[in-house]
């Protein structure tokens, strides 16, 4: 878990490198800060009969599910051989195959799919849960808040994971959602509703592994975990809007705290070190080879609309 | 008057300092357009792209509301708002997100008017971007001005300067129609000559942008500098191009269309949206059944692929019309002689 989790918090620097090196076409969410709540939500699903669906920073998300590294690279590079070939990008990553089934540029979209992915589920009865992930901002969209009343109606196999890391944008979640707990908000749907620190990922596993397992048994389940946004709403963003204690070098990391931890009881220093030095090497290595790919142009667009035009006739 | 220039993104916001100056019923209501809410002592963003900067210093953040992200509630509010006395300028981050409230907009704003057989006005903006071109994909990147012109009851404008951009925005609270203001991303930094006072633009004239015998092209939005520069370049092979940019789409401005193709015989349209029953077809048709017989050539749209928009920089390029379409084209129906 903590290689994984290493792996994706370098995926993103190797990205924010491309990205100042001018290979990534637009702007990027990095997810700097979630990757061991991620992890921990990935550890507790079975890719072969679940899906996820993220928001627009969901780069650690579907990696954490196990897609290719080196075609979810090239598509947030724009280039052939990403998962859709370059032509859907940073914000919309697909990769069903491995249980993520799509992430989303509008916020809170994400969230009635994974409810269609549990009805689907429920239908064949194969198992399988479906899972929203989304923001604190997010969870005051319409959608979000129907699909949780629709969820519980339905006795859907669906699991809500919210994650709080104080920010929509540059709008604080204390402001935009009032006063109100989310949890206790959630719990007033009729879901069962939980807390885990992101900070502390035993606990993080451990709730997510009861969460998927209620989930299994068609009782909707709501997870607030809270996380921090380490890079910024998007990499380059000016956060001067932030306070002080949101910013990176004041705030705690969930990775150097489970560092921390590993090391405390017993894994030796050089050990996690090394773990560290060998997924860095991995994820610079995977994105250099997707920035040297070939990139994405008129071919793949003009064939893809003569697709559209020959079904059309 | 000042012979300076500024940007688009600037005269909105120096649009909406004088309205909220001259008017108390004047409110900003969106996302991030203050920003840092809830940040104690935050001197916010002034809006994703900055062009609602220093409006919450100036008039406070009780007439510069940010919002959740909620864009049913807060774009019904508005225009809850504008139905009882306030005259609202509401953002939507992006034209794509208006599928997150077009009841809002399609059933509620756009029938007030007329199912109250005019006792409830509606001045009332809602800002919004469209436009492709800076890699943002699918869903940040559309342009759907000719879906929202296809609503009755809708005002839709597509500003492509920043005289008209402020012109227009603040035509838009004296109106008793709501309008949709479709600000182009790509031309928020660039810039055009500056008016004093940003005099209030009229709804429904369109400009001529150039003059000339040989085509008219109608274009709208960031569409009227790709028609420019393709004007420049045929003007050296021997063909004058007149181009047209209606400023609002809807209601439209076909007489000075229709005047300009009774000269020419010959139209383009060059549009950012789609090239299947969008602004280019509306055109063609109302041109084609107004002055059919004037025609020397058949008309031409110049669109976008029908796909949503890729990501992928060249792909979005090679996605987007192009200078290279409009001269082919023009040179093309410059050999057709239907009429003569
Ligand atoms: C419908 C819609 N409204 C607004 C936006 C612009 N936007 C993108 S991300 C974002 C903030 C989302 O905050 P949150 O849900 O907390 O997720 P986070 O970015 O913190 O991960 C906003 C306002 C959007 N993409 N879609
Ligand atoms: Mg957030």
């Amino acid at each position: 878990m903590f290689g994984k989790a290493c792996f994706i918090r370098a995926f993103e620097g190797a990205l924010a490198r491309a990205y100042d090196a001018g290979e990534v076409p637009g702007l990027v969410h990095l997810c700097t800060g979630a990757e061991v709540a991620e992890v921990a939500l990935a550890d507790a699903l079975d890719p072969a009969v679940d899906q996820v669906t993220g928001s627009h920073r969901s780069h650690g998300l579907v990696l954490a599910m196990g897609a290719d590294p080196l075609a979810v690279a090239k598509e947030i590079l724009g280039r052939i051989g990403g998962l859709s070939d370059g032509l859907a990008g940073t914000q919309h990553l697909i990769a069903p195959e491995n249980g993520f089934l799509t992430s989303n540029g509008i916020v809170g979209a994400q969230v009635p799919l994974a409810a269609g992915a549990a009805l689907t589920a429920k239908v064949k009865g194969a198992g399988g849960v479906g899972v929203a992930v989304f923001g604190d901002g997010a969870a005051n969209q319409g959608a979000v808040l129907e699909s949780m009343n629709l969820a519980v109606a339905l006795e859907l196999p669906v699991l809500f994971v919210m994650e709080n890391n104080g920010f929509g944008q540059s709008t604080a979640s204390t402001y935009a959602s009032g006063s109100t707990s989310f949890t206790q908000r959630a719990a007033s749907f009729g879901l069962v509703a939980m807390q885990a620190d992101g900070f502390n990922h035993i606990e993080s596993q451990q709730v997510f592994a009861q969460a998927v397992k209620k989930a299994r048994k068609n009782t909707p389940v709501f997870v607030e975990i809270s996380v921090p946004r380490l890079d910024g709403h998007y990499y380059g963003d000016d956060i001067s809007y932030m306070p002080e204690a949101h910013m990176k070098d004041t705030y705690d990391d969930p990775l150097h705290v489970m560092r921390q931890f590993l090391e405390e009881s017993g894994t030796s220093a050089s050990v996690l070190e090394s773990i560290m030095l060998k997924q860095q090497a991995r994820a610079v290595q995977v994105v250099a080879e997707a920035s040297s790919a070939i990139k994405t142009g008129p071919l793949e667009i003009k064939a893809w609309h003569q697709s559209l035009e020959a079904v059309r006739g | 008057m000042v012979s300076c220039q500024t940007t688009i993104s600037e005269a909105i916001n120096q649009a909406l300092h004088v309205e909220m100056a001259a008017d108390d019923k004047v409110i900003c209501i969106g996302e991030d357009i203050a920003g840092g809410a809830g940040v104690d002592g935050s001197e916010g963003i002034g809006g994703v792209f900055g062009v609602t900067m220093g409006l919450a210093q100036k008039f406070g953040r009780a007439r510069v509301i940010d919002t959740p992200i909620s864009e049913t509630s807060f774009v019904g509010m508005a225009i809850g708002a504008s139905m009882t006395g306030l005259k609202p300028v509401v953002e939507i981050m992006f034209c794509d997100f208006i599928g997150v409230c077009f009841d809002q907009i399609l059933n509620q704003a756009a029938k007030v008017r007329f199912l109250s057989n005019g006792r409830i006005n509606m001045p009332l903006v809602i800002r919004t971007t469209m436009g492709a071109g800076d890699g943002s994909g699918a869903m940040h990147s559309a342009s759907l001005h000719g879906l929202l012109a296809s609503v009755p009851g809708l005002t839709v404008a597509c500003p492509s300067n920043a005289a008209d951009a402020a012109g227009l925005l603040r035509a838009g609270l004296r109106s008793p129609d709501p309008m949709i203001l479709l600000e182009h991303k790509g031309l928020y930094g660039k810039s055009s000559d500056a008016v004093d006072e940003w005099p209030v633009a009229v709804i429904g004239e369109g400009r001529f942008v150039s003059r000339g015998d040989d085509i008219t092209i109608v274009a709208v939005g960031a569409m009227v500098r790709v028609a420019e520069a393709a004007a420049k370049k045929l003007a050296l092979e021997g063909i004058n191009v007149e181009i047209i940019d209606p400023r609002t789409i809807n209601p439209l401005d076909l007489k000075i269309i229709i005047s300009s193709v009774e000269k020419t015989g010959r139209l383009i349209v060059v549009d950012e949206g789609p090239n299947y029953i969008g602004f280019a077809d509306g055109v063609i048709s109302a041109v084609t059944q107004s002055c059919f017989d004037v025609l020397n050539a058949a008309p031409r749209s110049i669109c976008p692929l029908s796909t949503p928009v890729p990501y992928a920089a060249m792909a979005e390029a090679a996605w987007l019309p192009s200078l290279d379409q409009i001269i082919e084209a023009a040179n093309t129906m410059m050999s057709e002689n239907y009429g003569k």
